[in-house]
């Protein structure tokens, strides 16, 4: 299973929604402290296991997270640590990139999310405690939806339902918005802990799964919030992302602090079914491929890109 | 094709939140869901509102939380957020603050005259935890609030520790001061008297004649009066005599008024003699004893806990970081900049750059085909002859399926080949963009617009959607394409209404199991605008 090695730490990796092999990674120089940041646009190789570069963009700040655009195969969006997002067109030269600019956060972004039914809107999340609604057309934003008391860091668009989407933040909870309301239509007070990542269940739309600094996964059903329907605990520390399989309805893959990705099936008694400790730092990035069933590909502050089929070990030539 | 159950946006209302096709179940599920709701709002809800209605005893926690003064000078946001941690829903907190000002002002009136009344008072109504640091707090500072029951008994122990401790004092100085000064004196007027005693030894002789004369003059004395005493006697028995003397004549007079009294009774009526009686009133004065102290107690049992909530991770965890990275904050910390930063312009040259058209059609979710709507399934069955058509669509041109390998990444485990089968992305099928594909497989699979819901209240959905000035498209991939030519407000109503007639018609299309001319007529003018760009 190739690798690849970034110049910068690693925070965010995505597999683009239109090339099986092509994925996008964002970096921070000095763990996203202080320095420079750079998107990654890599690709697979068919026949060798080898990952190539396509291009990179380099940014002044560092990249908390990357997402591709849902309705323009070669566009991505990054998330920078100055409160601004840049736009790639990996289709036009170099010089040409980055086609927009779009600043209005007060602090760093930490979280993108693509609408993958209506493919034209995305979400930032951001430390100053607001989420933000953009269109690739536009310069400004569309809407901006403020109550979360603290960061929010990370915003996840329903499947299904195209207004309907959730955030993530360090005030302890999870709000779900639906962008024709004014406000939050739901708190869940999930965990006692900051609430570091949420996703939706693919085939569930009613499901929602939150990792939380208390080293636990909570996945939640909206129409009964109150009790969680399941609690993952195996990780050692913060879990940092946590992301629901396209293909499989009870998967999802998670990435934490304790430098492993684990893979659960929430509705089996034992939960954890896989564990991959590949990277030597905190993992902090992970993704599956919608294209691909079982490809997954995860990233760290060990400078590292893994991509690697489920059930393989990922440090496997 | 078959007739389907796929559900048409604009049906009902209810279904509007199941835009997306479902099983039957699942529409039934939430169409039960929408009902409960439905009483509760009027605009139909989806399932990602909260329906519970307001809890009672959660609205009047929050009150008393609200109404605590250390809480009361805190900001909004922070009360709010730590209700929402609580688990309450946000009506319950906008009922919590609506209601806070009135409790406080109607039950403690006469309170507000007094500090210490009010505070104890307060101390009475609100919560617990706020308390369980003020009595800590004000205890070891000492007694300088005297206000509260509570400080009693710190008050009496600290007085006799006070007073023991003082009566020690007292028995010690007595015993290192005062004992010495006494055997001092002691021992002083001792030997005063040794010295007394040896001067009057030499004075004797003359002691002893004075002490004659002295006799003598007593004995004078006492023979004076011894005669005195006599004479006084004498005189005294002379006058008892006549005391006695006196006595008989005044029983004698006494005798005769009586006698003359009777006779005079007996001759005039009878005379009445009136007493008075005195009686004496006691007092008695019933005393109430009403001096009750009754003690309030300070804590009132009540869920919400109120400790100060630190936002550190759990306690076992704070996970090792790397070195570097400790030692980048340090240099951070010092005011050192890392020394491989580098000055980057990442502005855009152009920020009005056009973005170039995409080569390839969205592909559809596998959630969606999965769950999609029957006439799809047809598309799943044919597709498991297209299944390895996956790499066609990649923009490199390199080995294309049919050939001997499939790329390494595509590999998959044996066990869960068989089951990817039907799970497989559905393919999107190529449009005339594409140059050197394969010939298309024979049953055209042609790319179904995912169907965004329907707007069941354009005003309102475009109301919302006006942040500032310009408001929102709702986009599917063909009015994107046109977005240039939105921007006028004025169209947007008629967009919306073109928007949502294209969607029913498409959906209405797709019902009657259609490939038909209306999928080509929608991919047609999307090949024309591509053109036009």
């Amino acid at each position: 299973m190739p690798v690849f090695k970034t110049p910068f730490n690693g925070y965010s990796v995505r597999f683009s929604p239109f090339y099986e092999s092509r994925l996008a990674v964002a970096t921070a120089q000095n763990f996203g402290i202080l320095g420079n940041g750079r998107v990654h646009v890599i690709d697979l190789s068919p026949s060798s296991p080898v990952i190539n570069e396509l291009i990179a963009f380099d940014t002044a700040d560092g990249v908390y997270d990357v997402a591709w655009s849902e309705s323009h195969d070669s566009v991505l969006v990054a998330a920078v640590a100055d409160g601004s997002m840049k736009v790639y067109d990996t289709a036009l030269p170099p010089q040409a990139n980055p086609v927009r600019s779009l600043k209005e956060h007060a602090r760093e972004v930490h979280g993108l999310d693509y609408n993958p039914t209506r493919r034209d809107s995305f979400l930032s999340a951001s430390w100053d405690d607001s989420v933000k609604l953009w269109t690739l057309d536009r310069p400004a934003s569309l809407r901006t939806f403020r109550e979360h008391a603290y960061c929010v860091y990370s915003v996840a668009w329903n499947p299904k339902h195209a207004d309907v989407f959730a955030s993530a933040s360090g005030d302890c909870t999870v709000r779900i918005w639906d962008v024709r309301e004014p406000g939050s239509t739901m708190i869940i007070p999930g965990h006692e802990h900051e609430i570091l990542s949420c996703d939706w269940n693919k085939y569930d739309e009613c499901l929602i799964a939150t990792a939380s600094v208390d080293k636990s996964i909570k996945i939640w059903d909206v129409r009964n919030y109150r009790v969680p329907v399941s609690a993952l605990n195996g990780h050692g520390y913060a879990v940092r992302k946590i992301k629901f399989s396209p293909h499989r309805r009870n998967l999802l893959v998670s990435c934490s602090y304790d430098m492993t990705v684990c893979l659960w099936d929430f509705m089996v008694e034992d939960a954890l079914v896989g564990r991959y400790d590949h990277h030597t730092e905190f993992a902090v990035g992970v993704d599956l491929s919608v294209l691909v069933d079982g490809l997954m590909a995860s990233t760290g502050w060990d400078e590292l890109v893994y991509v690697w089929q489920q059930g393989m070990d990922p440090r496997t030539a | 094709m078959t007739m389907t159950q796929s559900p048409s946006p604009p049906n009902s209302n209810d279904d509007k939140p199941q835009a997306v096709s479902e099983v039957a179940q699942e529409a039934n599920q939430a169409q039960q869901d929408v009902g409960a709701e439905a009483a509760k709002q009027s605009v139909p809800a989806s399932v990602f509102v909260n329906s519970e209605p307001i809890r009672e005893d959660q609205v009047s926690n929050a009150v008393k939380f609200l109404s605590h003064p250390k809480v009361r000078g805190s900001p909004v946001i922070y009360r709010r957020s730590f209700l929402e941690r609580k688990g309450l829903t946000k009506e319950e907190i906008d009922e919590a603050f609506r209601r806070v000002p009135d409790p406080t002002s109607s039950s403690k009136p006469a309170s507000l005259n007094q500090d210490g009344q009010a505070k104890s008072s307060s101390n009475v109504q609100t919560q617990a935890p706020i308390q369980t640091p003020q009595p800590v707090a004000v205890a070891p500072t000492g007694i300088a609030s005297l206000e509260g029951r509570q400080f009693h008994w710190y008050h009496a122990v600290s007085a006799v520790g006070l007073l023991a401790a003082s009566g020690c004092g007292t028995a010690l100085l007595i015993k290192k001061v005062i004992i010495p000064k006494l055997k001092l004196w002691v021992r002083k007027v001792v030997l005063e008297e040794e010295n007394d005693y040896a001067k009057k030894i030499d004075a004797k002789p003359s002691l002893a004649e004075e002490a004659a004369a002295a006799a003598k003059a007593a004995a004078a004395a006492a023979s004076d009066v011894a005669k005195a005493s006599q004479e006084m006697l004498n005189s005294k028995n002379e006058e008892r005599r006549r005391f006695e003397e006196f006595m008989s004549l005044m029983d004698a007079q006494v005798q005769e008024m009586k006698s003359m009294s009777n006779s005079i009774r007996k001759l005039g009526g009878q005379a009445s003699s009136s007493g008075r009686v005195f009686s004496d009133h006691d007092d008695h004065r019933v005393s109430a004893s009403s001096t009750k102290q009754s003690y309030a107690n300070g804590k009132v049992d009540v869920n919400v806990q109120l400790e100060g909530r630190s936002s550190t991770p759990p306690a076992s965890a704070e996970p090792p970081h790397p070195k570097s990275y400790m030692e980048i904050m340090e240099m951070i910390q010092r005011g050192e900049k890392p020394s491989n930063i580098r000055e980057v312009n990442d502005m855009p040259p152009n920020p009005n750059q056009p973005l170039s058209n995409p080569l390839i059609a969205p592909r559809t979710k596998p959630w969606d085909a999965q769950n999609g709507s029957d006439h799809q399934v047809l598309q799943s069955q044919t597709s498991a002859e297209g299944l390895n058509q996956n790499g066609q669509d990649d923009g490199l041109n390199y080995l294309l399926d049919d050939e001997s390998s499939t790329p390494w990444w595509q590999r998959k485990n044996v066990r869960i080949t068989e089951i990817e089968n039907e799970d497989e992305v559905k393919d999107t099928g190529p449009y005339g963009v594409r140059t050197n594909e394969q010939p298309p497989p024979p049953i055209q699979r042609t790319w179904v617009p995912p169907r965004p819901p329907p707007v069941a209240m354009p005003e309102a959905a475009e109301a919302i959607r006006r942040p500032k000035s310009t408001p929102k498209e709702t986009a599917t991939q063909e009015q994107s394409a046109d977005g240039q030519s939105a921007a006028h407000p004025s169209e947007v109503t008629d967009e919306l209404q073109r928007i949502t007639k294209m969607s029913e018609s498409v959906g209405a299309l797709e019902m009657n199991g259609g490939f038909s001319t209306g999928n080509s007529a929608v991919i047609q003018e999307q090949e024309n605008s591509y053109g036009e760009n």
